[in-house]
């Protein structure tokens, strides 16, 4: 076992963290696909609004990948599909049946997913509509059937500030873990590459077979999996290296062993804007609505689909999207502090990674939406390289994608970046420069041009 | 406070679109967020962001930058006092500097804000908080016997060529207070050269700590020092500031403790103070293993003297650490430190015209900044083609 140590980055001590247990969420009555989110596809639609349709049922495919399509995540019937600019497909709205039901595909038992072929593993998971949760760096898109990947990544540590703790969610999940490993083990030739945080405590990850397990300990972003990526199979142009979220490992291993679609999830609710932050039992696609019952504080709020860094602004008529499993809701705040660049600063009113306030030891912050300051022009006080824990220089990269300079993109190592990795980096900003956005600028100049 | 928030909230119409005042919203919008905290959300990305903006950080050098003032005034009337013959005490000296400083600020600061909100109108950018730093910099860099036209238009040439034509703050390649000066040292050569010191005191006029030795051939620098009888250059005095000089760079002491207040709040970066330290140390040793061989007493002089002795500290402390015109790169800013040591004893001994070599050091240092990057990238880029190439 491997064992990796980041040094750089930094653990947003943030209040309002998911509680270590399980609740059941009540019952959604819709869930939803917002196919805007997997970029560089497609989608064209295969159902219509009042369709009835299962768990499994395909609901769109993408037009430059035909095999890739969607599974519906609910039984029931297609209520709405809303379009935005253009006639890009915003949402499709399942509204879910009393009693669903689920397209039926083979199940395997473990013996005879260790023995399937790399053909027959894709052909299983693309006819059951759930290729979509493989992606491939670079870019962090959709995974390509027909590609080879060096390796396969699973990172089963989430080091974002309040996202879901995969310790949690994956108790007690082994079988379907492991089915899913050995599965996915079978499309590389290489490693399928499973990254656990030290301090973890779940028999889930232990004895794991047919893949690499690596222990990282360090602030975030060393649970992301790019980071991970780069200190265990560096990209470079032309290599593939796949990804899968966890919990979508689990989902993969139940197809091989039931033979269904399950689209249950475990979601944490967190943030100061909820009342008992915790993690529920839930599932693909659901509303935040269910999701946020009961829950938030009163005032004025923020909902995000995703974690308080990379996740979207949503509101109660939105759903978790596809990729996320972690539910925040931040309150905003509109006090003006006087002479506010004056004040000495203390650890319930500022929280900096620089010492310019008396911050020390804030152990649980309650941050809210405010900006903090204006965007200004950059200034170089190392505040972004101090939380940016790879060998390439993030300025430098900024930079050359701001001149639209494509080899010297390259050069910088943009193929091995995805905008994730660098939203720390726009948290410590103290320009206020959203990092994360230019570099995603960067990798759609690239993935254009190939 | 809900009072001028009130007059604020009423006088934002009419600096919006549309509005009488339209094109003075950068006034507004900087008189608003100076006086109140941005109450600014985030859209996308991060919900959440670090406490700290640049006005934090701009206001930090200011606030680096208070004990050189308040020393100033005091080294200001202690100076003409010892050779005015009147018995005065702190407090006496202080107001007395004080009167000299403050025509020197309000003109440095009304110069610099003019400029400031006209570039920010024209060429509707926000008014940058960076100009609170050069503004309150320039002052400090001047001698108290100046002229305050000369004030004027240093302030005027630092931010208009120094920065404005550039972009304004963030893009420009030379440290605007810096570009004031040495405006000035080229411009009007007899106030500002520095081989002459300045006094507030009629008729009295000697030579610079960095003159002594600059004048004389085969000498020992520390002997010629010590043999001054006009003012006490001894280490400790100088190290303690009662020697005169520019406003703000005499005492040492009170420029380490701003020194060591912006390291420990993370603004400036200690690879380049630590590199000066290593450059300006180093190269002293050789120029005094290389001095039997030269008549030039200036290389004679010891490191630790260098170390004290005219704007080296102060330079390295609130100029060179900027981190926009350094270098970008934790290794540039290795190579930046230990070059800015080095030119600075090089220009002070090998070239007998400037006594005083930290300022052009600094400028020659932002000029060769975006080179030092190139190469250290050059290296980041190498090594990853290598690693590309090799699998």
């Amino acid at each position: 076992m491997a064992r990796i140590i980041i040094k750089k980055g930094h653990d947003i001590h943030m209040s309002g963290v998911p509680a270590k247990n399980i609740e059941s969420a009540s019952h959604p009555t819709t869930v939803a696909y917002q196919p805007e989110e997997f970029r560089y596809t497609k989608p064209k639609l295969l159902v219509k609004e009042g369709d009835s349709v299962k768990i499994g049922t395909p609901l769109f495919f993408d037009k430059c990948m035909p095999d890739v399509k969607w599974a519906s995540i609910g039984g029931g019937k297609i209520s709405a599909i809303h379009y935005g600019y253009r006639k890009v497909i915003e949402k499709i709205i399942i509204e879910l049946d009393k009693n669903e039901e689920a397209v039926e595909n083979t199940a395997f038992d473990h013996h005879e997913i260790s023995i399937l072929s790399k053909t027959q593993v894709t052909d299983h998971l693309l006819a059951a509509g759930m290729w979509p949760m493989i992606r491939q760096r670079p870019y962090n898109k959709i995974a390509n059937p027909e590609d080879t990947p060096h390796s396969i990544f699973i990172s089963c540590y989430n080091s974002a500030p309040l996202a879901v703790d995969l310790d949690v969610a994956l108790r007690n999940r082994s079988s379907s873990f492991q089915a899913g490993i050995t599965a996915l083990s079978k499309l590389t030739q290489g490693n399928v590459n499973v990254v656990v945080d030290e301090t973890y405590t779940s028999n889930t990850f232990l004895d794991i077979k047919d893949a690499e397990t690596h222990m990282i300990s360090g602030p975030h972003p060393a649970g992301n999996v790019g980071i991970q990526i780069h200190h265990i199979d560096p990209l470079k142009p032309g290599k593939v290296v796949w990804t899968v979220n966890a919990q979508h490992v689990v989902t993969i291993g139940r197809l091989f062993l039931k033979g269904v679609f399950d689209p249950s999830l475990i979601i944490s609710v967190g943030g100061s804007g909820v009342k008992n932050p915790t993690h529920l039992k839930s599932r693909l696609g659901a509303s935040m609505e269910t999701l946020t019952a009961d829950r938030l504080q009163d005032g004025s709020q923020r909902m995000i689909s995703g974690d308080v860094l990379t996740g979207k602004t949503s509101d109660k008529n939105d759903f978790v999207h596809f990729y996320e499993s972690t539910v925040s809701v931040i309150p905003h705040s509109d006090k003006r502090a006087f002479l506010g660049m004056l004040h000495p600063g203390s650890g319930k009113s500022h929280y900096s990674l620089t010492n310019t306030y008396f911050s020390f030891g804030a152990n649980s912050f309650p941050f809210s939406t405010l900006l903090n300051g204006e965007e200004r022009a950059m200034m170089p006080i190392n505040s972004w390289e101090n939380v940016f824990p790879m060998n390439i220089l993030p300025n430098q990269l900024y930079r050359a994608i701001l001149a639209n300079d494509v080899e010297e993109m390259e050069q910088l190592g943009l193929i091995e970046c995805d905008e994730e990795d660098f939203a720390l980096c726009s948290f410590a900003c103290p320009s206020k420069i959203d990092v994360g956005s230019v570099i995603r600028q960067g990798l759609d100049i690239l993935e254009e041009e190939e | 406070m809900k009072f001028l928030r009130k007059i604020l909230d009423n006088l934002e119409p009419k600096f919006t679109k549309g509005g009488p005042l339209e094109k003075f919203h950068a006034v507004y919008n900087a008189t608003d967020t100076i006086l109140f905290s941005t109450d600014d959300k985030t859209e996308s990305g991060p919900h959440i962001r670090d406490s700290i903006d640049n006005k934090r950080i701009m206001i930090l050098v200011v606030v680096a930058l208070l004990p050189c003032y308040i020393f100033g005034a005091i080294n200001i009337g202690y100076q003409s006092s010892q050779f005015s013959g009147i018995e005065r005490s702190v407090w006496e000296n202080f107001w007395l500097g004080f009167g000299v400083i403050l025509p020197i600020l309000i003109t440095a600061f009304a110069t610099g804000a003019f400029w400031e909100v006209l570039f920010a109108v024209i060429r509707k950018h926000p008014i940058s908080e960076g100009f609170l730093v050069t503004c309150a910099l320039i002052p400090l860099l001047m001698p108290p016997t100046i002229p305050l036209w000369q004030v004027a238009a240093a302030t005027t040439f630092g931010v208009v060529i120094g920065k404005e034509i550039f972009g304004g703050v963030g893009m420009n390649i030379f440290n605007p207070a810096l570009v004031a000066r040495a405006f000035i040292f080229f411009a009007y050569p007899s106030q500002i050269s520095g081989d002459k010191v300045w006094l507030k005191v009629d008729g009295v006029s000697g030579a610079t700590a960095l003159a002594v030795p600059a004048a004389v051939e085969n000498g020992n620098a520390v002997d010629l020092l010590t043999k001054i009888t006009q003012f006490d250059y001894s280490w400790s005095n100088m190290f303690w500031g009662y020697i005169p000089g520019s406003i703000g760079e005499t005492n040492k002491f009170l420029i380490i403790i701003g020194l060591l207040f912006l390291i420990i709040t993370k603004i400036a970066n200690w690879r380049v103070i630590v590199g000066a330290l290593i450059g300006l140390f180093g190269t002293a040793t050789l120029t005094n293993i290389m001095a039997p061989l030269s008549s030039n007493t200036m290389l004679t002089l010891p490191p630790h003297y260098h170390l004290v002795m005219g704007g080296f500290l102060f330079g390295l402390a609130f100029m060179a650490t900027e981190p926009v015109t350094g270098a970008h790169t934790d290794k540039g800013r290795w190579i930046f430190g230990i070059l800015f040591g080095a030119l600075t004893v090089i220009i002070r001994s090998i070239n007998p015209a400037y006594p005083e070599g930290t300022m052009l050091a600094i400028l020659l240092m932002n000029a060769f900044a975006p080179l030092i990057d190139y190469y250290v990238v050059q290296g980041n880029i190498k090594r990853r083609m290598a690693r590309y190439a090799a699998e």
